[in-house]
């Protein structure tokens, strides 16, 4: 066995780094391992064709919580919050481009209802709201049931104020609209279909739920959280590059003194005596810990540990875990720009909430979309270095394409047929797309699965189902970080508050390894 | 009417509606001295709970065919066993499979347990756990079913007090019950039965349960906690999980309008309400469709929030706020109601004969697919191909029903929306009906020529008769959104309305939906405790 080490966190990604660096600040000897040649996860843009690079992980940058920064004695990279929100496609090159200024968006939602116009800034408004109350209950363990540590519950009174403070009428519209169907919520507003489906594609990302499923506007409001004003969807992006917070952490990591190791994949934690004792790695290499962070998602890290220590009834609980990948992401190389409204953001090119709806259903039956729902982003309007001069990259986000397909698996024909598929649903909302496409590479949640290690392909580590969430996540019962067996912690998107939300699980999780060893 | 009753004559309280959640209100009402009247618009009381001699000797109960919540406490305060309720037991369910065979839950848990076995010996195992869990849980849920909706944005202290005792009632339960309730308030019925089970035609069948009076399908998130409904039953100890009344759903009502009456109260029927009558912020009685007015310092409304703010009261008088909340409370009616008049008994392909099966009810309900796939076609405007149907004989047990040897057949259908691409016609009505008859022939090949007469109701149909807004039979659906103290909308959920003296009482409030009376009896007491 070699040198031993307080804590070891598995996994290299945004979440593994910040959990690194909080541990290490706060003087505990800490070993990061990465499976990969480098850190940085699915956040890192890579090189799919020769000259063109991507991240394929999310169209937008995700919010890094202020507190979770000056945990890290960081300075965030410069952001840059961008004009537009979100976008829909309207057929034959029509955009519908909805600016996070509320008085430009409503001048553009004019054109197809002047009611609708009228009532957007309120809208916008509502939700920038309610997200703000999500902000401050994602910086916090998960309140449940049986919270009775004084440290637990004191922050909730904050918390309690917070929601106090956003009024009478807008306390109750959070409770009503958590639980709603995306579909309901926008009805209650709108007319204009279009529009409506913008909104829509929003509370649909990474579920495999439809627009009229309830539990989607939660799913609205989650990726809401650190958006500017005015957004229905985050958007923004980090000025250097898509790759400005990996560099700024790993920098941060190595200045607090956590040890890298980088092509270390890990195939088991060790278990000595109820508690953890270390990893072993796939070399066959042991390195001791008195305690484990892992990154990976629920079931990925609940695998590493021999079953004996976890009793059938939590192995159970956790096979129960509805990950269910649904979402393919397919990079473009193009020789030109595609003639996306709006791209430098996420673009819907799904103009009703019928054709989202329909898009969804074949996935209830295991198969793929005939008319999938595709989202796009352009990275190159925001990074131009991303692709050879004047050329560009565009990224593709198609649902639902479900990990277990009922006939058939996915292999380079099923990619391609739904690549084929993706391209001319892109080709209807933006005329000669097809005929700009130099290079086209389609990861299906397959894919995804053996690339990043996601279960079932699951980018968010498991659904933002409205049991999946808060204290039940990644089960419930096991919500505030602590896994079942002794010394070992969670801390990836599978933990709460979940994905997208910038080392937010890391940061809890590290600091509930630190309640638990004060003084040791 | 039953009772002609004076014009000039003065009131207490005045209910509008005659369903059993008005008659409920009212019965209270005059069990505590409150002199009563109910007014209903149709000639005969019980609003969807109501018995009708469709045709010559057959008798159905026309929307509404079982029963299974009715509150205890409701039947012992007015005692109604003295009043004429007798709930028969239903005691098994037959769902034929595609493959011929079927699967069956009888009476004796025992023998379920060995029918289940043979389809699946592992949910035979697991069936008994579950059971143990869902009454458990619905142990959980009776307390908030009877309790007064807090406001969780007041800060009175009735409000305070409620969520504080809310909360303790979650706290009492652990957390290993409290997150399991949470799941099943939270999931869909078909992804919770997964964690439990393997067999799809068991699995679909529990999960119809969950789908029943919703616009949504098995697969969609807030389907399951109403799998607990077929346990709510069983906890009071009062009567079997379902069962009918003799006499039909009509003879609950008639029940507790003989209740009401011997109590004190008055019934008039063939009155139906135009109006509220208003001064200056106050209910002051009602006005008849015939011109009548009376009057009254209290009225209550058992009809659905559309009609009890929006048509009974000058939109223009009450809160903007309120207005769109009630706009915006989704009805969406989604099923239909096929009753057929029978000239013998239907053959089963899966379980010939006229065994004790026929006594059950039978659930066209094949595969978790199968009903997904109905929803679907619902999702996009058309009735289902393929509906799923909840089939019951009720001339098996209650012979009364029909004619010597002659049968009455209700089959409960879903999913038929309101909003019809195209509209309800009488061809699209009976298209329907055809839909329906044809898939219970794969089933049954023998029923299309034992069809004396067929009644097809359309959701359109329920709305016209009943007048429940959309055709929806819980009088708004039982999201999530609209449950407690969101039900109809926030703040005007204890029953109260802005206009003083006038009351909801209808299953568009807490608890809300089913035979359950519930409703009807919170709202009377906290009229009693206003009044």
């Amino acid at each position: 066995m070699t040198a031993s080490f307080d804590v070891i966190v598995i996994g290299g990604g945004t979440n593994g780094m910040v959990a690194a660096t909080v541990l290490a600040r706060r003087g505990r000897r800490v070993l990061l391992l990465e499976q990969g040649p480098q850190v940085g996860g699915e956040a890192r843009a890579t090189e799919f064709a020769p000259g063109f690079r991507a991240a394929a992980g999310s169209l937008d940058q995700g919010w890094l919580p202020p507190a979770v920064a000056s945990a890290l004695g960081i300075t965030p990279p410069a952001f840059e919050a961008g004009t537009v929100s979100t976008g829909v496609a309207l057929g034959g090159g029509e955009f519908l481009t909805l600016a996070t200024a509320p008085a430009t968006a409503a001048d553009a939602i004019r054109h197809f209802d002047a009611r609708d116009a009228e009532r957007w800034p309120a809208f916008a408004a509502l939700l920038r709201k309610l997200a703000g109350f999500m902000e401050a209950l994602y910086v916090l363990p998960p309140p449940d049931i049986d919270t009775t540590s004084v440290g637990e519950i004191l922050p909730l009174v904050g918390l309690g104020r917070k929601f106090r403070a956003l009024g009478r009428e807008d306390m109750i519209e959070l409770l009503r609209v958590l639980p709603m169907a995306v579909q309901d919520l926008v009805d209650d507003w709108f007319n204009a279909d279009q529009l409506k489906a913008a909104i829509a594609a929003a509370g649909v990302q990474d579920i495999r739920q439809g627009p009229r499923s309830a539990g989607t506007s939660f799913v609205l409001l989650h990726h809401l959280t650190g958006a500017s004003p005015g957004a229905v969807r985050r958007s923004g992006w980090w000025r250097e590059g898509p790759d400005a917070l990996g560099r700024v952490l790993e920098e941060a990591a190595t200045r607090a003194g956590v040890t890298v190791r980088t092509g270390s994949a890990v195939a088991g934690i060790a278990v000595r005596g109820d508690v953890v004792s270390g990893v072993v790695l796939a070399s066959g290499e042991e390195i001791g810990a008195s305690a484990v962070l892992s990154t990976l998602d629920p079931v990925h890290t609940i695998r590493l540990v021999d079953p004996v220590w976890i009793g059938p009834e939590v192995l159970h609980a956790f096979g129960n875990i509805k990950f269910r990948g649904v979402r393919a992401t397919i990079c473009y190389g193009l020789d030109a720009d595609p003639g996306i409204a709006g791209g430098e953001a996420a673009v819907s090119l799904t103009g009703s909430l019928v054709a989202l709806e329909h898009a969804y259903d074949a996935a209830k039956y295991g198969a793929v979309s005939e008319r999938p729902h595709v989202t796009v982003t352009v990275p190159t309007r925001r990074w131009p270095g991303l692709a050879p001069s004047g050329q560009h990259v565009l990224v593709a986000h198609v649902q639902w394409a479900p990990y277990a397909l009922r006939t058939g698996r996915w292999d380079a024909a099923t990619s391609d047929a739904l690549a084929d598929a993706a391209t001319k649903v892109i080709e209807e909302a933006a005329p000669g797309f097809g005929a700009r496409v130099k290079h086209r590479v389609a990861m299906s949640p397959a894919d995804l699965e053996t690339r990043f290690g996601l279960t079932e392909g699951s980018v968010p580590h498991g659904e933002l189902t409205l049991d999946q969430v808060l204290f039940m996540r990644p089960i419930p019962g096991y919500g505030r970080y602590r896994m079942p067996v002794r010394g070992l912690y969670l801390g990836g998107a599978g933990a709460h508050p979940g994905p997208g939300i910038l080392g937010g699980p890391a940061w809890l999780a590290a600091r509930a390894l630190l309640a638990d060893t004060k003084g040791k | 009417g039953e009772e002609a009753g004076m014009t000039s004559q003065r009131y207490d309280a005045i209910i509008i509606g005659g369903g059993h959640n008005g008659l409920v209100t009212a019965a209270y009402l005059a069990r505590a001295g409150r002199k009563t009247l109910v007014l209903e618009k149709r000639p005969l009381v019980g609003g969807a709970a109501v018995t009708e001699e469709v045709f010559p000797g057959f008798k159905f109960s026309v929307f509404s065919y079982v029963v299974s919540l009715l509150r205890p406490e409701i039947i012992r305060d007015l005692d109604l066993p003295r009043h004429g309720l007798q709930i028969l037991p239903l005691e098994s369910t037959v769902t034929p499979m595609e493959n011929g065979d079927y699967l069956g839950s009888w009476a004796d848990p025992d023998e379920s347990r060995r029918e289940l076995r043979r389809h699946s010996p592992r949910d035979a195992e697991a069936v008994v756990l579950f059971g143990r869990l869902m009454q458990q849980m619905a142990m959980a849920v009776k307390p908030i079913l009877g309790m007064l909706p807090p406001d969780p944005a007041s800060l009175a202290p009735s409000d305070l007090a409620g969520m504080l005792k809310l909360g303790g009632h979650m706290r009492s339960l652990g957390a290993e019950r409290f997150h399991a309730l949470f799941k099943l308030m939270t999931m869909s019925s078909s992804d919770y039965l997964d964690e439990w089970f393997e067999f799809g035609p068991l699995k679909a069948t529990k999960s119809a349960s969950g789908i029943i009076g919703t616009f949504l399908g098995p697969r969609s998130p807030g389907t399951a906690y109403v799998l607990l409904h077929h346990y709510m039953g069983e906890i009071d100890g009062a009567f079997r999980a379902w069962g009918f009344q003799k006499g039909g759903t009509g003879a609950i009502s008639n029940t507790i309008a003989n209740a009401a009456r011997a109590l004190g109260a008055e019934i008039r029927t063939n009155a139906g309400v135009e109006r509220v009558l208003v001064k200056d912020g106050r209910a002051t009685g009602v006005a008849l469709e015939s011109g009548e007015e009376i009057q009254a310092p209290i009225v209550a409304s058992c009809l659905d929030p559309r009609r009890t703010f929006l048509q009974l009261l000058d939109e223009k008088t009450l809160p903007g706020d309120l207005v769109e909340g009630i706009k915006r409370y989704k009805f969406r009616g989604s099923s239909g109601k096929v009753n057929l008049a029978l000239d013998g008994l239907p053959d089963l392909t899966c379980l010939p004969g006229h065994g004790p099966h026929l006594r059950g009810a039978i659930s066209i309900s094949p595969s978790i697919d199968y009903l997904e796939r109905a929803y679907d076609d619902a999702k996009y405007g058309e009735f289902s191909r393929h509906p799923y149907m909840d089939i019951v004989i009720p001339s098996m047990i209650d012979p009364g029903m029909a004619p010597p040897g002659k049968h009455v057949m209700s089959i409960f259908v879903q999913y038929a929306p309101y909003h019809l691409n195209g509209g309800w016609t009488d061809a699209r009505r009976e298209a329907f009906g055809d839909a329906v008859v044809n898939t219970l022939a794969r089933f049954a090949p023998n029923i299309k020529s034992l069809i004396l007469h067929r009644q097809v109701l359309s959701p359109a149909d329920v709305e016209r008769i009943t007048g429940l807004t959309e055709g929806n039979i819980f009088a708004g659906e039982l999201a999530l959104h609209q449950l407690f103290f969101l039900r109809p909308v926030p703040q005007w959920a204890k029953y109260r309305t802005p206009v003083r003296g006038y009351w909801q009482c209808g299953a568009g409030t807490h608890p809300g939906g089913g035979i359950m009376g519930a409703s009807g009896r919170l709202a009377a007491l906290e009229i009693l405790k206003g009044a």
